[in-house]
């Protein structure tokens, strides 16, 4: 732990960290755009087969369609995972706070793939399951994170903040929210960046999304389709994370004087 | 608490009513589930889509009201549990729940012969919405109570322990009909055949990366300037996703296998056990070296002074003192990778790898929701008894014992 924290603390003083989702972002619509030129590239995997570029479905739409799905789950599960958190850490809800955190913490035990087969019998093929696939296995880490986030917060500091007079509700925004940021944050990172490599099982339900050039060179043994699949969804993943940790040493930057 | 106790209590007001609200809500969940949604649907065949049955139909008027009378005892229990007079609420609640745990099976052998035409040698019952939202929620109330009730984790899984036995019984015995029951009749080898791939590989995999991140930790503790890069590489393992790790193995493996004769012999293909093990140790390498590290690393230096005080030397406070003392951590990184290593396996599957994934991933190209079924529970139970013995081995080592 000590060490993550040093190297943030370094690493927060020099700018040119900042570039680094810029860079992925970069290589990733580079990627997306100019797959066609790549050929020769591809070829070397596969000298033999008639076609080495995925085209069933351009490469920027199924990127759109993989982005949709893991936004529309994330926006859901954010809404939802903080205020299930904040809930059952309020006087009224406090009954429930064991029921939740335990949840939270024995559902990381199920599979991604196994909440994903199990939606489909319910909810049938296509991109409906998967999203709520996502949504169910994206709610955990940051129900999770709210929680421990809430909890850490120093009781001193509540009621100090209360014997200054303010209401819960402001102690709850200007209080406990902004201390509980960089744990709650690491709750979404995680969450997200989970989703955006699950989403990609979709395209094993019916789902067309980034998966699908990697379902494609997996069935039909082209190899070139799933470099292609893996490099975009890799490329996508990195960006999104990259910029969540600048976003997470940004809070944890704000943080640290208050705390000292 | 004590203070509160002793203020007079308002007279005229409902004194008995405190409830338990979470168990409250889970019982009137459980009885709409139990009388709204369909209890069973029966199918003629694999192919064609069952036609549902509500409770009335599926378990007749005498099920339907043992059912209704168990919940409704439920609900009520739960709105006297918070009651000074009524400690025993709890304890009645739970010997409620396991009742109804334990009658599910007969409510499906019930349902089997009131709804499965016997003359048809193919028709099968599906188990419906409303027994598994009940089912759900049964368990729910079971987690809620061993909170309540304050139950070891030994008590929990000795409760739990018959009522398994039980369901497995049931299943193996009487319950021939059950969709679920017809898929792996069908391909009974196949399934076991799947379990023990399935073992293998989540076996060899935690195995090796344990020996590797064991070294792995050791190495950065000995040289600590690579402990920031050997970290960042493991992570950025963790962010490439498990597909596409899978997919990418593929090309070299293959070319390891055309071009080194060796490694063919071996059995080294980019298809089957050889790519999905790979992929298995890289993701299992992070949480597993993660946890060695950071718990080689939190014990204490006083007792590693105390122990060179006695005079024991580098070696025997390493193996006496260090390794003992940070085992219970250890066991809680071999918890993590084991139960997303039995995750990732499932994945495995689309690479040939075999294991319950096959099950999963042919049932949804067959549009087989049985054979989904039958694929993923499998999954659920092992991930869920792995996180238990794991959890309890690691309880038990835990200084002070287990609780």
């Amino acid at each position: 732990m000590t060490v993550n924290t040093r190297a943030a603390t370094q690493a927060s003083r020099s700018p040119w960290q900042i570039g680094i989702p810029l860079v992925w972002l970069l290589l990733l619509w580079l990627a997306v755009t100019g797959m066609a030129q790549l050929e020769g590239f591809f070829r070397l995997f596969e000298p033999d087969v008639r076609s080495v570029i995925y085209s069933r479905v351009d490469f920027s739409l199924l990127l759109g369609r993989h982005l949709f799905v893991v936004a529309i789950a994330a926006l859901v599960t954010i809404t939802l995972g903080l205020a299930s958190g904040i809930a059952v850490t309020r006087k009224k809800g406090r009954d429930f706070l064991p029921l939740v955190s335990q949840l939270a913490s024995m559902g990381q035990t199920f599979p991604p793939v196994a909440v994903l087969a199990l939606a489909v019998p319910v909810l049938g093929f296509g991109t409906l399951p998967i999203i709520v696939a996502l949504m169910l296995y994206g709610l955990l880490p940051i129900v999770r994170n709210t929680l421990t986030g809430l909890q850490e917060v120093d009781v001193g500091i509540k009621e100090a903040a209360r014997a200054m007079g303010m209401t819960s509700g402001q102690i709850l925004r200007q209080v406990e929210l902004p201390m509980a940021a960089p744990v709650i944050m690491a709750g979404i990172r995680t969450s997200v960046t989970i989703n955006i490599a699950t989403a990609a099982l979709g395209a094993t339900v019916g789902a067309s999304n980034l998966g699908d050039p990697i379902i494609a060179g997996i069935v039909n043994g082209n190899t070139a389709y799933v470099v292609q699949g893996a490099l975009l969804i890799g490329l996508l993943a990195l960006s999104v994370d990259s910029t969540f940790e600048q976003v997470q040493r940004r809070l944890k930057a704000d943080e640290s004087p208050r705390n000292k | 608490m004590s203070l509160k106790d002793a203020m007079p209590v308002e007279k005229g007001r409902l004194s008995w009513f405190s409830p338990n609200w979470v168990l409250l809500l889970l019982s009137t969940i459980a009885l709409g589930a139990f009388f709204g949604l369909e209890t069973a649907s029966v199918a003629p065949n694999r192919i064609v889509s069952g036609t549902g049955y509500l409770v009335f139909s599926a378990l007749g008027w005498q099920g339907a009201l043992l059912g209704m009378v168990l919940i409704l005892a439920l609900i009520g229990f739960s709105c006297i549990a918070e009651c000074q007079e009524y400690r025993d609420a709890y304890k009645a609640m739970l010997v409620i729940v396991m009742a109804l745990l334990a009658l599910m099976p007969f409510a499906l052998m019930v349902a089997t012969s009131r709804l499965v035409d016997s003359d048809l040698p193919q028709a099968r019952l599906g188990i419906g919405a409303g027994f598994w939202v009940t089912l759900f929620v049964l368990l729910l109330a079971l987690v809620e109570l061993r909170t309540r009730l304050a139950l070891a984790r030994i008590w929990s899984w000795s409760l739990l322990l018959p009522i398994g036995l039980l369901w497995w019984l049931c299943l193996s015995l009487w319950l021939e009909p059950l969709a679920l029951m017809r898929e792996y009749h069908s391909r009974s080898e196949q399934f076991s055949e799947a379990f023990r791939q399935h073992l293998e590989l989540v076996g060899t995999a935690v195995g090796v990366s344990l020996m590797l991140g064991m070294g792995l930790a050791l190495l950065m503790r000995r040289y600590p300037r690579s402990q920031k890069a050997a970290f960042a590489i493991l992570n950025f393992l963790q962010t490439i996703p498990s597909l596409a790790l899978f997919g990418l193995l593929l090309a070299p493996l293959a070319w390891l296998a055309a071009n080194l004769p060796l490694a063919a012999s071996l059995g080294i293909s980019g298809i089957g056990w050889a790519p999905a093990l790979v992929a298995l140790v890289a993701y299992s390498l992070l949480p597993m070296v993660r946890n060695t590290f950071i718990a080689l690393e939190e014990v204490s230096p006083a007792v590693i002074d105390a122990a060179y005080g006695m005079g024991m030397d580098t070696r025997q406070v390493f193996l006496q003192v260090r390794l003992p003392l940070a085992l219970p951590v250890m066991l809680e990184g071999v918890r993590i990778t084991t139960v997303q290593a039995i995750g990732l396996t499932t994945v495995a599957a689309l690479i040939g790898a075999g294991g319950f994934g096959t099950f999963v991933f042919q049932g949804l190209g067959q549009a087989a929701m049985d054979m989904v079924l039958l694929g993923a529970l499998p999954i659920l139970l092992m991930a869920s008894v792995a996180d238990a013995l794991l959890g309890a081995v690691s309880d038990f080592l835990r200084p002070g014992g287990a609780k």
